[in-house]
């Protein structure tokens, strides 16, 4: 076993490389192919063309709904930065003994199902719903809060509340690898405690504000479920308009350039990112 | 300032959890309306939810995915993550994007690039197109899950096991193995806690057979009654206890060591 570690990983990886090559990675580069073909009446021509992506450069709605899958996005993500880094900090540095029961119970709501957060999401914001109910039995207003349900509001709400998690998660691991002896340097130079946040905590924690606003950024572009249920009108969202064209649309190959413009644009950010947290890595090792 | 930080931890997991509180509280709420002020204690909404044969039928379709899901992912997130950690693969970088990539594609785009694979091969929709969707994008979880517990493992023991002459075989099965339990066991709960609330996937992949996620979501997309309510529920605290049982097993193969 001590001889040849690296050959029996590559046996162990085998089975697993096959099986994301088959059901991930396989069906992406169909789908990447599809991009390229057309629908003819009801057939589809698979002479490949540019055509679908022509028209999604072309369109004001297409261009119009990545944008705002994109603002969506890092709105979101400033939003969990926010409320998470205080968190974050807490866990790692204030908590002592019920460090993994704290982050447990961060993460339990998160395996109840989207459906069913998003059901209690609808009991708590709807017309109907508790907040609105209970605010006019309270004689606080009279009539229904019409725009909490089925509004960006809510979405937006629920979007935090899915993925908050994730950043904190993010920050945590961050938190976690800040020594502190380097605070306690800053305080000893005479640093205020304004910039010692902002000269020596925040440099040393951004690659966990990436790397958490990196995963908050993709699930929320790519979340269907929430805005098609809590956003009204406004839950036309781009990836929406995917399963559209997948369904009484079917337009598969319109469908796949969409999804496909929306992973080569994750992909960038992506990379973007790593490059970034590589880059924060190198500057803070040369504090 | 401390004490600031400690009102706004507690307030962010009020948050977190007042979803779940709420639906609980009006669960037993003898009111069709889901509302302050209560109206008094019942349990009728869980006695019809329990009564529907459509949902049982729904739940057994559920188990019959969610018990091959669990397996195939503890298997393969267990080589994985052995490929990881203990016998590490040439290339890791690359696997380790590779294993995250299932989890990073959008679900929905994940699901029609599958659909369309599938039609391409000429396989039809049926549970077995559901278990190979669900695995893949389970796999990144259990193998997190498993190499959490193998990072723990102390390596002197595997050292001193094949410094006494144990071949490499015989110290997984008597010193690996038994080290990892805990980690495939977790692993194995968790699989199935997420199998069993998948809806999107398993929208897309599913035949004629559906699981009760897809079978309610109309229900739970346009309905908003006390008994769907009650169902909610009952998965909420379902999930939460087989959640909170494999982080209880995952730790406790911390302490052991």
């Amino acid at each position: 076993m001590r001889g040849l570690p690296g050959q029996i990983g590559t046996w162990l990886a085998m089975p697993v490389v096959a099986a994301l090559v088959a059901l991930c990675l396989a069906p992406l580069l169909i789908l990447l192919a599809y991009s390229f073909f057309q629908v003819d009446f009801v057939a589809i021509s698979r002479d490949p063309t540019f055509a679908n992506y022509v028209k999604i450069a072309g369109s004001e709605t297409y261009r119009g709904l990545i944008a705002r899958a994109f603002g969506s996005a890092l709105l979101v993500v400033a939003i969990t930065a926010v409320i998470g880094y205080p968190v974050a900090w807490f866990i790692a540095k204030r908590v002592t003994g019920a460090k993994s029961t704290l982050l447990t119970l961060l993460l339990v709501p998160l395996y109840s199902g989207d459906l069913v957060r998003i059901f209690a999401w609808r009991v708590l914001l709807g017309a109907e719903g508790a907040i609105n109910r209970t605010l006019m039995w309270l004689g606080l207003t009279t009539e229904p809060l019409a725009g909490l349900l089925f509004s960006p509001l809510a979405t937006h709400i629920a979007l935090t509340y899915n993925y908050l998690p994730f950043m904190v998660i993010g920050l945590w691991l961050a938190f976690e690898s800040l020594d502190d002896a380097w605070l306690e340097a800053a305080a000893d130079l005479g640093a205020p405690a304004a910039d010692r946040f902002r000269r020596v905590t925040l440099p040393l924690t951004s690659p966990g504000l990436i790397a958490g606003g990196l995963m908050v950024f993709v699930m929320v572009a790519g979340d269907y479920l929430t805005p098609q249920l809590l956003g009204g009108a406004s839950g036309i969202t781009i990836i929406s308009a995917v399963n559209d064209l997948f369904g009484t649309a079917f337009d598969w190959p319109l469908g796949s350039a969409i999804a496909w413009t929306m992973l080569a644009i994750l992909m960038l950010c992506f990379g973007a990112g790593a490059l970034a947290i590589r880059r924060t890595a190198l500057v803070s090792e040369g504090v | 300032m401390s004490r600031l930080a400690t009102f706004w931890v507690w307030l962010v997991f009020g948050f977190m959890y007042l979803p779940i509180a709420m639906i609980l509280l009006f669960s037993l709420n003898a009111s069709d309306v889901m509302a302050f002020p209560l109206r008094g204690f019942t349990t009728e909404w869980y006695g019809a939810i329990l009564a529907d044969g459509r949902l049982g039928g729904g739940f057994l379709t559920t188990l019959l995915v969610a018990f091959p899901v669990a397996i195939l992912t503890t298997l393969f997130g267990a080589a994985a993550a052995l490929a990881l950690t203990l016998y590490p693969v040439r290339g890791r970088g690359l696997f380790v994007a590779a294993l995250l990539m299932p989890f990073l594609v959008p679900r929905l785009i994940l699901a029609v690039s599958q659909l369309i694979l599938f039609k391409e091969a000429g396989i039809d929709r049926s549970l077995w197109t559901v278990i190979a969707g669900q695995s893949i994008i389970i796999l990144p979880f259990s193998t997190l899950i498993i190499v959490s517990v193998l990072i723990r493992i102390d390596r002197r023991l595997i050292e001193a096991a094949a410094d006494l002459g144990a071949p490499g075989w015989s110290c997984f099965r008597r010193v690996v193995l038994p080290l990892m339990g805990n980690g495939l066991l977790a692993s194995w709960v968790i699989a199935f806690v997420l199998s069993s609330s998948e809806y999107v996937l398993t929208a897309f992949l599913s035949g004629r057979e559906q699981p009760l996620s897809v079978l309610v979501a109309s229900d739970f997309r346009f309905d908003l009654s006390p008994s769907l309510n009650a169902l909610a529920v009952l998965i909420v605290l379902g999930n939460i206890a087989l959640v909170v049982l494999a982080e209880s097993i995952r730790c406790r193969s911390g302490r052991t060591n």
